[in-house]
C-alpha cells in the first residue's frame, strides 16, 4: 500500500499568536513555525503502518511557500520516504488545498491519504473530508485508531460523546484525532539521512489547479478582554444568570 | 435568503445543538427549512417541525442514513442544495465530518464554525484556537456553515408548526459502512477536557467535604479540580489541582469555591470562558478575575445550587 | 513555573553569523554531513523538542522528589530514567562523537547549542551524559585500541555512562593528596580506597556505568606525579561485548544537596571487599595530565551550564514580568494598573539578564567554533592558533559564566518579587542549582588562578596579547560604523579592552605571586566582561550590517530581532562593561588589604 501524507507549515503552537494593530491579520512575520500537530499524528501513524508492513512506500506532501521544505524535511525524518512541495506564494485555503491534493493524488495513485483533521491556525477541519468528497473516496475523520488488513481499513472515530468504527473501502482518506498516536521525536541520525530523501516541487499551475481564494478575510481582531465581573447576591440569580446570560450551564 | 439546516439526531431525539444552529439561521432569513436525515426517524422530524422559526422539516429515511455516514448525507445535501442560499450544520463532530463534503461537491467554501452573523455573506470564526476572531466574506453563491453552538442560544423547542415532506433518499455511495459504536459512560470529564469545572479549595475544610462539590459537577456534567492548598491538605489526590503546578484548563465553566485565588491557582485556570466564585471573604483575590462573584458560606451556597440545578433540570 | 522554549533563533544568530558556522562546515572533516544553516536548523528544532517536552518538565518534580539510595542502589527521581531511553533513542548523546565509534561527527559548534539545550531544560539530567562525553574524550585520546572498541561504541551512543572519580575527603581541589590504591594483578589493578562527589556515581538508567578512576600505584612517586588513571566498569565487561560479573565498586551513600537534586552525588566505595577490577589507561603516573583532557570538556559545559541556567531564570522572570500587573506607569496616578514589565526597575534587571545570556553564548559558542578549528584545520599552524585561545578562554568560559549565571538567576528571583522566593514558582530552583556552578570541575578561583598564573605566563601573554589585539580591531571597526548605538558600544569596548590591557600587563608584572593570585579572580572576571561584550559588539555589528541591506535579509532574518541586538549590545557597553574599569582598580590595588590582616584578626 502507498500513503499519502499531508503536512502544513502553521505557527508554531506555542506562539501566542496576536492580531496586527490594523486588523489584516495575525503577526505571522519571523514567529517560529512548525509542522501541524495533527499532521505529526498522520506522519507517525503512516510510518507505524509501514513499521507494521502494511505500507510500502510514504509520500509526504506539503502546499505552500518554499519554507514549506522544511516541513516536509521533518516528514522525511520522522521516516517518509520522499516529499513533494507544491510551491505558491498566494494564500491557499481548504478548497484549493483540496483541489491540489487531488491532482498530486492522481499522479501519484496512492491508496490511503492521511491528513490532519484540522490546522491550528485557521481551525477550518475541511480538507481532508474536501479531499475525499472530489475523488469520491471514503473517509474516516477524527481517527484515534486504523487497523489495515487486506484492504479493508477500519477506522475508529471520536465523536460526541464516544467512538464509532467504520468500514472504508480503499482507496480512502483518514484523518487524525490527537490520540491516534504519540508522534516520535525525531532521531539524530535521522535528520541526516533526511537530506538526502528525494523531494520534488511542483507549481499550482502544473497541476491546472485555480487556487483563488473564496472567502475574504475583512478584520482579525482579539476577542474582548474579560469584562470586569459581578457580584450576585444569591444563588439563584448566579444559576439564572449562568443559563441566561453566559450561557454555559 | 433561503436557508437549509442539518439536523444532528440518533434517530430518536433531536440534539440540542440543531436548535443554536436553528437559531443561527433565523439571523440570516425566516425561509428555513430542516433536513432530517436517517433511519426510523420520523419521530425526531416531528420535533424539529415543532421548533419555533422553521417553516418545512425534509425527511429522508434509508437504512443507509441510520449512522450520518458523510458520504451518504453529504450526496444527499448536494441533491437537495438547489435553491437554498444557505446550508448549516451544528459544527459538532456530525457536522465537521458531512459538511465540507457538501462545499467541495458545490464547489463553495465552508465557514467553519461561526460565532456570530455579520450579515448574510459575512460572518466571525474563531481562528489559533480562539486566539483571534476573523470576520470573513464568502463570494460563494452558496453559504455552507457550520455553526458553534455556544455562540448562539438555543431556539424555542415547541410551538411551532413546520410541515413535514418526505424527500427521497440519495443513492448508496456503497464505499463505507458504520462497524460499531462505544458511548462512554456518564464518569465525570477529564480535567483538562471538561467543560465545566467545580474546583474546590482550602475553604473546604475536609475531604468529606468534596462531595458538595461533587454532586453539583454531577449535576453540570463538570470535572472537579482543586486547589493546591487543598491538595496539600490531604482533601484530595494530586491529580486534581489546578493551577501553575497542576493541569492548566480553559473549560467553558469553571467554578471556584472555597478558593482565595493564589497566582499559581490563577494562572491554571485564567483562560477559562467564565469564572464564578463563591467565597465568604469578599476581599479574596479570586474575585477579581471573576466573571460572577457569590460572597456566601459555601457550605449554605453549594447545597442551594444544587437544589436550583435540580429545578433547571425539572423546568 | 514557566516551559522551557529553547532560544533556536539567537541560537542560529550565533551559530551561523556570529561564530562563523560557515568557516567550520568548510573543514574537510565536515565534508560529509553538510553542515549548512538548514541542518543547523533542523537539528536545533528537534533537539529544542526533547528539551522542552521531555526534560523540562521533570526540571521541577526532578527537584523535589530527589534521588534515593537503597540496598538495590540509587534510584533516580520518577520519569528520568524514560527520558533518559529517549535522550539515546534520538541519538544525541553521540552528536559531537566520531564517527568511528558510532557518534555523528557533527561540529562541536552544534553540540554546544544542544548542551546548552540539555542544561536548560534539566540541569541534573544533563550532567550525566557531560560526565560521560568527559570519559569518552579521554579513552578516545589515550585508552588502548581494546579499550576503545570495548567500551566507547556504547558510550558513544549512551547505552553506557560515564563517570569522573578524583576527588576524596582529604583531597579536594589538591588532587596531589589522592590515596586511593591500585595493586597490579594479573592484566589489571585491584583498586581500594574512596571516592566523594561522584555526580552520577551509580544509577539503574543504563545496565553499566564506566568509571574513570584517578588511583595510586604501589611504588608511585608522591604528589600529582604518582597518580594513574583507570577505566572500572561497574559490570565487568567481557571480550565479546557481553556484561560479567558486578565490579566492586558501589555507591554508600549520596550527598543532600542545596540544588540538582535529581543528580546523585554519590560516595564510591572502591574494593570494600577483594578490590575493584581496574584497568589502565595510558601509561602509569600520567593521570593528570589525562585527568585534564576530562576537565577542560567538563569546564567547559560548566561554563554553558552558567548561561543554560541564566537562560531558563531569564524565560520565567520575562513571562512574569509580561504577566503580573502591578502598580501603575511612573508618573501616572490613575487609570489601569500595568504589568511589570512597564517598570524601569524590572526593564533593568530583564536587560541585564538578557545581555548577560547573549553575552555568555557569544563567548562559548565561540571558543566551540575555536575548538572545531584547533581540531579539525589542515594547516598545523592554525589548529595551534586556535588551541591557543580556547586553552585562554576555558578558564574564563568556566569561571566567568559560571559566576554570571548565578547573578542571572539571582536577577531572576528579584524580579518575581515576593513570588520568586517561593519554592512553587519555581524560580529558588535555578538559583539553588546554579550555585554548584562556581564550584565543581575547579573553583572560581581555580579558574582564575589557571588564566592568570598558568595561561598568562606559560607564553608571557602572548595568547592574550594576540586576543586584545582582535578586540581592538573590532573596536576600530566600530569606529567606521554609524549612527548613535554603535558609537556608545564603541566607547563602551574600547575602555574594556584598554582596561584588560592594562589589567593584563599588571598581573604579568606583579613581582610576588602571592599579590597577583589574590586579585586573579577580580582579572578574570575583567577578562569575562571584556570578551562578552567583545562578542556583543561584534554582534552588533552583524545586526547592522543586516539592517543596512534590507534586501539582502535572509529568512529568519528578523529586523526586530535584529534591532534587539543592537539595544542590548549598547545595554551591555553601557552598564556591564563599565564594571571593566572597576575591576581594574581592584586589580591594580594588588593583595596588599587582601592579604595583610593576621589570622587571628578574623
Amino acid at each position: 500500500m502507498k500513503i499519502l501524507v499531508a503536512v502544513k507549515r502553521v505557527v508554531d503552537y506555542n506562539v501566542k499568536v496576536r492580531a496586527k494593530a490594523d486588523g489584516t491579520g495575525v503577526e505571522t512575520a519571523n514567529v517560529k513555525m512548525s509542522m501541524n500537530p495533527f499532521d505529526e499524528i498522520a506522519v507517525e501513524e503512516a510510518v507505524r503502518l509501514q513499521e507494521a508492513g502494511k505500507a510500502k512506500e510514504i509520500v509526504a506532501v506539503s502546499l505552500g511557500v518554499a519554507a514549506c521544505q522544511d516541513t516536509i524535511r521533518t516528514a522525511l525524518a520522522m521516516g517518509a520516504d520522499r516529499g513533494i512541495l507544491v510551491e505558491t506564494d498566494a494564500e491557499l485555503q481548504p478548497l484549493a488545498v483540496a483541489k491540489l491534493l487531488k491532482a498530486v493524488v492522481e499522479k501519484e495513485k496512492p491508496d490511503l491519504v492521511i491528513l490532519g483533521k484540522q490546522a491550528i491556525d485557521d481551525d477550518a477541519n475541511q480538507t481532508g473530508q474536501m479531499l475525499a468528497a472530489l475523488l469520491g473516496w471514503p473517509q474516516g475523520t477524527f481517527a484515534s485508531k486504523v487497523d489495515i488488513d487486506a484492504g479493508a481499513i477500519n477506522v475508529t472515530r471520536e465523536i460526541d460523546g464516544g467512538l464509532e468504527t467504520v468500514a472504508l473501502k480503499s482507496p480512502a482518506v483518514v484523518t487524525t484525532d490527537l490520540r491516534l498516536n504519540e508522534p516520535r521525536f525525531v532521531k539524530l541520525p535521522n535528520i541526516m539521512k533526511a537530506k538526502k530523501k528525494p523531494l520534488d516541487v511542483l507549481k499550482p499551475a502544473d497541476l491546472g489547479v485555480d487556487v483563488a481564494p473564496r472567502l475574504i478575510t475583512l478584520k482579525v481582531q482579539e476577542p474582548p478582554k474579560r469584562q470586569a465581573g459581578i457580584k450576585v447576591d444569591t444563588v439563584a440569580a448566579l444559576v439564572d444568570k449562568l443559563r441566561n446570560e453566559a450561557h454555559v450551564i | 435568503m433561503s436557508i437549509l439546516v442539518i439536523a444532528e439526531h440518533d434517530n430518536a431525539v433531536l440534539k440540542a445543538a440543531t436548535l443554536n444552529t436553528i437559531t443561527a439561521a433565523t439571523q440570516l432569513g425566516s425561509d428555513i427549512a430542516i433536513l432530517v436525515a436517517g433511519h426510523g426517524c420520523g419521530a425526531v422530524a416531528e420535533a424539529a417541525a415543532k421548533v419555533v422559526g422553521v417553516k418545512k422539516v425534509l425527511l429522508a429515511d434509508a437504512p443507509y442514513y441510520a449512522h450520518q455516514l458523510a458520504e451518504n448525507v453529504a450526496a444527499l445535501v448536494v441533491g437537495l442544495a438547489g435553491g437554498y442560499t444557505h446550508i448549516l450544520a451544528p459544527a459538532t463532530a456530525a457536522g465537521k465530518n458531512m459538511l465540507p463534503r457538501v462545499a467541495a461537491l458545490l464547489d463553495v467554501a465552508q465557514i467553519s464554525d461561526i460565532v456570530k452573523v455579520e450579515s448574510v455573506n459575512t460572518f466571525v470564526r474563531p481562528i489559533y484556537a480562539g486566539n483571534v476572531l476573523a470576520t470573513v466574506q464568502s463570494k460563494d453563491p452558496v453559504k455552507v456553515i457550520t455553526v458553534r453552538g455556544t455562540a448562539f442560544p438555543a431556539a424555542t423547542a415547541t410551538g411551532g408548526f413546520a410541515v413535514v415532506e418526505t424527500v427521497a433518499p440519495a443513492a448508496d455511495a456503497g464505499v463505507s459502512s458504520f462497524v460499531g459504536q462505544q458511548l462512554t459512560k456518564s464518569d465525570r470529564p477529564e480535567l483538562t477536557a471538561a467543560r465545566t469545572i467545580v474546583s474546590g479549595g482550602r475553604g473546604m475544610g475536609n475531604g468529606e467535604n468534596f462531595k458538595l462539590l461533587e454532586d453539583v459537577a454531577d449535576k453540570l456534567g463538570a470535572a472537579v479540580g482543586a486547589s493546591r492548598a487543598a491538595v496539600d491538605a490531604g482533601f484530595v489526590p494530586n491529580d486534581y489541582q489546578v493551577g501553575q503546578t497542576g493541569k492548566v484548563v480553559a473549560p467553558d465553566l469553571y467554578i471556584a469555591v472555597g478558593i482565595s485565588g493564589a497566582i499559581q491557582h490563577l494562572a491554571g485556570m485564567k483562560d477559562s470562558k467564565v469564572i464564578v466564585a463563591i467565597n465568604k471573604d469578599e476581599e479574596a483575590p479570586i474575585f477579581q478575575v471573576a466573571d460572577y462573584g457569590l460572597v456566601a458560606d459555601l457550605f449554605a451556597a453549594v447545597p442551594e445550587m444544587s437544589k436550583e440545578l435540580d429545578k433547571l433540570k425539572a423546568a | 513555573m514557566t516551559a522551557y522554549t529553547a532560544p533556536t533563533r539567537d541560537m542560529q544568530f550565533v551559530i551561523n553569523d556570529l561564530a562563523g558556522m560557515a568557516e567550520v562546515a568548510a573543514l574537510p572533516a565536515f565534508a560529509e554531513q553538510d553542515v549548512g544553516p538548514e541542518l543547523v536548523e533542523a537539528v536545533l528544532e528537534e533537539a529544542a523538542k526533547l528539551a522542552s517536552e521531555v526534560l523540562a518538565p521533570l526540571n521541577h518534580s526532578g527537584d523535589v522528589q530527589g534521588v534515593k539510595i537503597g540496598p538495590q542502589g540509587v534510584i533516580p527521581a520518577d520519569g528520568f530514567a524514560r527520558a533518559y531511553r529517549k535522550f539515546v533513542e534520538g541519538g544525541w548523546n553521540g552528536i559531537g562523537c566520531s564517527t568511528e565509534h558510532g557518534g555523528q561527527g557533527l561540529p562541536e559548534l552544534i553540540n554546544t547549542a544542544t548542551q546548552e539545550m540539555w542544561n536548560s531544560a534539566n540541569m541534573s539530567f544533563a550532567l550525566c551524559p557531560l560526565l560521560n562525553a568527559g570519559a569518552i574524550e579521554a579513552i578516545s585520546r589515550v585508552g588502548s585500541e581494546q579499550q576503545k572498541a570495548l567500551y566507547l561504541p556504547k558510550m558513544v551512543s549512551g547505552e553506557w555512562t560515564g563517570t569522573m572519580n578524583l576527588t576524596e575527603s582529604q583531597a579536594g581541589s589538591d588532587l596531589s593528596a589522592v590515596r586511593t590504591r591500585a595493586v597490579p594483578e594479573n592484566d589489571h589493578y585491584r583498586i581500594f580506597g574512596q571516592k566523594i562527589f561522584i555526580t552520577w556515581g551509580e544509577h539503574d538508567m543504563t545496565e553499566n556505568t564506566i568509571h574513570l578512576v584517578l588511583a595510586r600505584t604501589p611504588d608511585a612517586p608522591e604528589g600529582v606525579r604518582g597518580i594513574s588513571l583507570f577505566i572500572v566498569p561497574k559490570f565487568l565487561v567481557n571480550p565479546d561485548g557481553s556484561l560479567g560479573a558486578r565490579n566492586d565498586v558501589h555507591a554508600v551513600s549520596i550527598e543532600h544537596k542545596m540544588g540538582i537534586h535529581a543528580s546523585p552525588t554519590c560516595v564510591m566505595a572502591f574494593g570494600d571487599k577483594d578490590g575493584a577490577v581496574g584497568y589502565l589507561v595510558g601509561a602509569e603516573n600520567k593521570g593528570l595530565a589525562y585527568m585534564f583532557i576530562m576537565m577542560n570538556e567538563a569546564r567547559f559545559k560548566v561554563g554553558l551550564q552558567g548561561l543554560a541556567i541564566g537562560e531558563r531564570a531569564y524565560q520565567a522572570a520575562r513571562e512574569y514580568a509580561k504577566d503580573r500587573v502591578q502598580g501603575r506607569p511612573v508618573g501616572v496616578k490613575s487609570g489601569d494598573r500595568v504589568t511589570i514589565i512597564h517598570h524601569p526597575d524590572v526593564r533593568r534587571m530583564l536587560m541585564s539578564m538578557k545581555a548577560l545570556n547573549e553575552a555568555m553564548r557569544g563567548l562559548a559558542y565561540v571558543v566551540a567554533m575555536n575548538m572545531d578549528l584547533a581540531r579539525h584545520h589542515p594547516d598545523p599552524a592554525t589548529r595551534q592558533r586556535h588551541q591557543a585561545r580556547v586553552d585562554l578562554l576555558i578558564p574564563v568560559v568556566k569561571g566567568w559564566s559560571s559566576e554570571i549565571g548565578i547573578e542571572v538567576a539571582s536577577l531572576g528571583v528579584q524580579a518575581h518579587g515576593g513570588m520568586g522566593y517561593i519554592e512553587e514558582t519555581g524560580t529558588c530552583q535555578h538559583l539553588r542549582d546554579s550555585r554548584i556552578t562556581t564550584i565543581y570541575e575547579g573553583t572560581t578561583g581555580i579558574q582564575a588562578a589557571d588564566l592568570a598564573g598558568r595561561k598568562l605566563n606559560m607564553d608571557q601573554g602572548a595568547a592574550m596579547g594576540a586576543l586584545i589585539a582582535e578586540i581592538g580591531a573590532t573596536v576600530e571597526a566600530l569606529g567606521r560604523g554609524v549612527g548613535d548605538d554603535l558609537a556608545a558600544i564603541r566607547a563602551g569596548l574600547a575602555e574594556g579592552v584598554q582596561a584588560l590591557a592594562e589589567a593584563t600587563d599588571w598581573m604579568l608584572g606583579a613581582s610576588n605571586p602571592a599579590d597577583a593570585m589574590a586579585v586573579s579572580v577580580d582579572y578574570m572576571m575583567l577578562a569575562g566582561f571584556v570578551c562578552g561584550g567583545w562578542q556583543m559588539a561584534r554582534a552588533a555589528l552583524v545586526a547592522q550590517g543586516k539592517l543596512m541591506h534590507h534586501d539582502k535579509l535572509r529568512v529568519g532574518d528578523d529586523p526586530l530581532f535584529l534591532e534587539a541586538k543592537l539595544i542590548t549590545a549598547r545595554f551591555y557597553a553601557e552598564h556591564i562593561l563599565p564594571k571593566a574599569g572597576a575591576l581594574l582598580r581592584s586589580v591594580r590595588s594588588g593583595g596588599v588589604s587582601i592579604l595583610a590582616l593576621a589570622e587571628e584578626q578574623f
